[in-house]
């Protein structure tokens, strides 16, 4: 199950997920790792329901998400029917620190776009369209230090910022 | 008597611009505001527009504009609706649409505006023909 894109946004699914990088990457799964909506039947119905088929919607935990996302899970028995080795996917978090998770769940990504994540309390201004916190800073230093690149960019045609050590250095100053 | 409020929910100024306009062509409007997504987390986005439709007695319905189907505005709307029993979203709001929401939000129920929205928003999506010369 090739992971096309794997990306941390606080909007999951939106126009510049389906639209943007949809029609640049032609995805035929979105998988919406996150524990709240995971838990809610109807907000799954409400995210499930965002995108038009034939690209289809899974929704999972961190533990659901690194299932469907082993390509031997499926073998297993632990994941939906149906669900190709060839289908071209889409991972969609909505912080480092559930990225990291995956990651220390056997997931595997060279590396991480970061798509959005927007101001909140405690939050500073680390680009336009990524505030962070100190975990989130600590999140994505364990990315990094595990072989992780991180790039951020909200749509495949604007600019592209590679986060580095250095960067991650100079936010911390921020605190 | 039926009573409706709109919340124009959009990306950027979409939705402030659109209620100015009708606001220019009708005159002020209570019961239309509008709210952007911008530089809002999904989370916060359903918070927003939960806050806005506080003032909302239960007597009043509720109906939610939203610029594109399947983006995060859409999403927030649906989520923050959740539980309110009289609420409905609709896609695609227009210029058109939003003159007679506020033409007709005190004469009609809310099944009965959705459903003469939608139409009005669609009739006003059409190519134009262009007289020849003569």
């Amino acid at each position: 199950m090739p992971i096309v894109l794997a990306r941390i946004d606080d909007r999951f699914i939106h126009g510049q997920v389906s639209v943007g990088w949809g029609r640049r990457l032609r995805p035929d799964h979105i998988v919406l790792c996150n524990q709240e909506i995971a838990a809610d039947p109807w907000q799954c119905r409400v995210y499930g329901s965002s995108v038009t088929p034939p690209v289809r919607v899974s929704i999972r935990d961190c533990c659901g998400a690194a299932a469907l996302l082993d390509e031997g899970a499926e073998a297993a028995g632990l994941v939906d029917a149906g669900a190709g080795e060839r289908e071209r996917v889409i991972l969609l978090v909505g912080s480092p620190a559930d990225m990291l998770a995956l990651l220390r769940r056997g997931l595997r990504v060279r590396e991480v776009n970061v798509g959005g994540m927007h101001h909140a309390r405690g939050k500073r201004e680390m680009l336009e369209f990524v505030y962070v916190d100190r975990g989130d800073l600590n999140a994505f230093r364990q990315l990094l230090d595990a072989g992780v690149r991180l790039f951020a960019q909200q749509v495949p045609g604007s600019r592209r910022h590679e986060i580095d050590a250095a960067d991650l250095d100079a936010m911390e100053k921020e605190f | 008597m039926n009573r409706t409020m709109g919340l124009v929910v959009t990306h950027g100024d979409i939705g402030a611009e659109l209620v100015r306009v009708v606001e220019t062509v009708l005159g002020p409007e209570p019961g239309l505001a509008a709210l952007s997504n911008r530089g809002l987390s999904g989370a916060d986005l359903v918070a927003a527009i939960v806050r806005a439709l506080d003032a909302v007695g239960p007597d009043v319905s509720v109906l939610v504009f939203i610029d594109d189907m399947g983006g995060s505005c859409a999403n927030a709307a649906r989520v923050a609706l959740r539980g309110r029993t009289a609420a409905a979203v609709l896609t695609g709001a227009n210029l058109a649409m939003l003159l007679d929401f506020v033409t007709w939000r005190e004469s009609l129920d809310l099944a009965e505006l959705s459903r003469r929205l939608v139409e009005k928003g669609r009739e006003a999506i059409a190519v134009l023909p262009l007289p020849a010369e003569d």
